[in-house]
């Protein structure tokens, strides 16, 4: 088990540069690069995988360095966003190409290939073509195939994206339980935000070719860097005002809505900040309730009821709040309705305080 | 039968047009020949009809047998050549770029658009005894004498390889088209060096196209006679040029038909093998180990 880095690695093609990137993953890990289309989430992917030259700096897997290394060199395996498997070999020759390039005996690749198709439940598929499978039984083939040989770090491109949305969340999780079982490094590439956050123990915001932020999902969600990374993993609601402090260690937001409490945490901020919500941490009530410090009154626009929770839409005097509430809470209240007069608040601790991005 | 001329009745337009298409010119000429090759040759040169099996006697004694065996041998070999050269050629136009490849493409039918004999008597004036490629290689003073190139084997293969070229590259071309270039990257992905990727993942993708390509060229390279008449010159014997020797120098029509019905037939069978051969691999495989 190898730790794999990326020092200073750099790319650029046509318009698109990929920033220099550092980043440090750590063996047995499940790390996700995760950004919109054209971050250059994939280009860091083919740089791994060797299909493409870095144009600066280096990758190295343990103490070695192999960013020269041919693909077919590299302990690095790939599972191709479209699985990528040889339609003219049965599934069973699919997941033993590798072993067979080894040369190794018979028996041993029986072995191996009946090992790895048990572990990702295609042991009945053996006999059959490509073409016979479906999308989901497709994806266990790529990734049997691709672990077969028990690669030091197994790279995923949108594995999920070819599936239907209905088999997406469980094929994540039987994928989770795999990963976990086979010990691997695991590298996602994905524009999910829900995929990254379900599966990984790390990951990279990306966006136009710059790492914008690594962190555990809950460091990122919780506590984001900055306001793309804020708005990309999750819903926000966003509040601009100035940033003051009005006793030592009690700093305030005031904007056109009121003057707000907040938790300045140890970072250094411009007077000019955006406090962002996510919807989840803001409650609604029927009364103005004095003891709440943080009120903003409003009318319901809109709601969703999704069975667990309820997504409101709140219209204040100039803003406009999503509000998602779980259904438990919801139940200990009076039924809301549109057009209801109601009062949102929030913690002082749940506000995430950045600077103020560029007006979009 | 009554199931037979409802259906008939049920075909579309374009079948029709097919199977007149096929009857007329394909299946009824090839009967008449056949029955042909079991008349008897009569004093006169003309036909009559008494049943004889003395044709194909005649057909598979040695002097026969060779001629075959050369033409085989020679279309053979230039089928190869062709697969060599055409795959590249295929492969460069599979990947390149809409309008390349459209230029490319036509830029290798352009000869075609000139008269065959024409352009077999281009290959005369290239490689002959006085050709462009001859002058140059005495002007240069490479030789003394004049490479014998034409009234050849050498001549033949040449001719036919020319001839026939474009005709391998356009199937194998539309089956590298349909390759899915993330299957080579899967493969190298996998361990494979580049020779392995070759061989074991393109190759085995693309060979439908190549087989389809050098049926193409190879069968009716067999029945070639204008190529082997020009270039080959009056000692080089091809299966062609003797049966049309039969038909119009000999007057045994007979005769010349049981020729033509032997390769028709062995080609047919050829290739209904091969068929057969593909429906097997295509059913459920076994992977070879259970």
């Amino acid at each position: 088990m190898y730790e794999l880095r990326c020092e200073s690695l750099e790319k650029s093609f046509g318009s698109f540069a990929l920033q220099p990137l550092d980043l440090a993953i750590q063996p047995g890990e499940f790390f996700s690069l995760l950004g919109p289309s054209g971050c250059g989430k994939t280009t860091v992917l083919r740089l791994l995988g060797g299909f493409e030259q870095p144009t600066g700096g280096r990758i190295m897997l343990g103490d070695r360095d192999i960013t020269r290394l041919q693909p077919h060199k590299r302990n690095i395996h790939t599972v191709f966003q479209r699985y990528a498997l040889f339609p003219h070999l049965s599934v069973f020759e699919n997941v033993a190409f590798s072993l067979r390039l080894k040369g190794l005996a018979k028996a041993e690749i029986q072995l191996r290939v009946d090992e790895i198709m048990s572990l990702t439940e295609i042991g009945t598929l053996a006999d059959r073509r490509i073409h016979q499978l479906s999308g989901g039984q497709s994806q266990r083939v790529a990734l049997a195939r691709a672990l077969v040989d028990q690669p030091a770090v197994l790279l995923l491109d949108e594995p999920f994206s070819a599936l239907d949305p209905s088999l997406r969340v469980r094929v994540r999780e039987e994928m989770r339980t795999i990963c976990k079982k086979v010990g691997a490094t695991f590298i996602l590439v994905t524009h999910d935000q829900e995929e990254a956050l379900q599966l990984s123990d790390r990951l990279a915001v990306m966006k136009d070719g710059r790492c914008l932020q690594v962190g555990t999902p809950k460091a990122i969600y919780e506590d984001p860097s900055d306001a793309f990374v804020a708005s990309f993993i999750g819903p926000v609601n966003e509040i601009r005002g100035e940033l003051a402090e009005t006793q030592p260690g009690e700093w305030t937001v005031s904007s056109a809505m009121g003057t707000f409490k907040v938790r300045k945490n140890g970072i250094a901020l411009p007077r000019d900040v955006s406090m962002l919500l996510r919807p989840e941490k803001m409650r609604l009530l029927r009364q103005r309730s004095n003891t709440q410090e943080n009120l903003l009154e409003g009318e319901i626009q809109d709601l969703t009821y999704l069975g667990s929770r309820t997504e409101y839409t709140i219209k204040t005097h100039d803003n406009v709040f999503k509000v998602s509430e779980a259904e438990l809470e919801r139940q200990k209240k009076r039924l809301l309705n549109r057009r209801d007069r109601v009062f949102l608040t929030w913690k002082t601790e749940d506000a995430i305080l950045l600077p103020q991005s560029a007006p979009k | 039968m009554k199931k037979l001329v409802l259906r008939l009745r049920d075909w579309p337009p374009s079948a029709w047009i097919f199977f007149a298409w096929l009857v007329s010119l394909s299946v009824l000429p090839f009967l008449i020949i056949l029955a042909m090759s079991f008349a008897v040759r009569s004093e006169s040169g003309l036909i009559s009809w008494t049943f004889t099996l003395a044709n194909y006697e005649r057909a598979f004694h040695l002097v026969y047998l060779k001629v075959l065996a050369k033409t085989i041998f020679l279309s053979l070999g230039a089928t190869i050549t062709c697969l060599l050269v055409g795959f590249p050629v295929a492969y460069y136009l599979a990947r390149a770029t809409p309008e390349k490849r459209q230029m490319g493409l036509m830029l290798l039918f352009i000869p075609f658009w000139t008269n065959f004999i024409l352009r077999i008597y281009g290959i005369v004036s290239i490689f002959g005894n006085h050709g462009l490629l001859n002058q140059t290689i005495m002007r240069l003073g490479l030789t003394d004498a004049p490479l014998e190139i034409l009234y050849t084997r050498f001549g033949i293969y040449l001719g036919l390889v020319y001839n026939y070229l474009p005709f391998i590259v356009v199937p194998i071309f539309s089956a590298l088209e349909k390759f899915d270039l993330s299957l080579r990257e899967a493969a190298m992905d996998l361990g494979a060096n580049r020779w392995q990727t070759f061989t074991r993942v393109l190759l085995p993708n693309v060979r439908e196209g190549i087989a389809i390509g050098s049926l193409f060229v190879f069968i009716p390279m067999m029945g070639e006679y204008v190529i082997p008449d020009i270039l080959g010159g009056a000692k080089e014997v091809f299966l062609g040029r003797v049966m049309v020797e039969q038909f119009f120098t000999m007057q045994d029509w007979p005769f010349g038909s049981a020729l033509a019905s032997v390769l028709s037939m062995g080609l047919m069978i050829a290739v209904w093998v091969r068929m057969r051969f593909e429906q097997r691999k295509a059913g459920p495989t076994s992977h070879g180990l259970r």
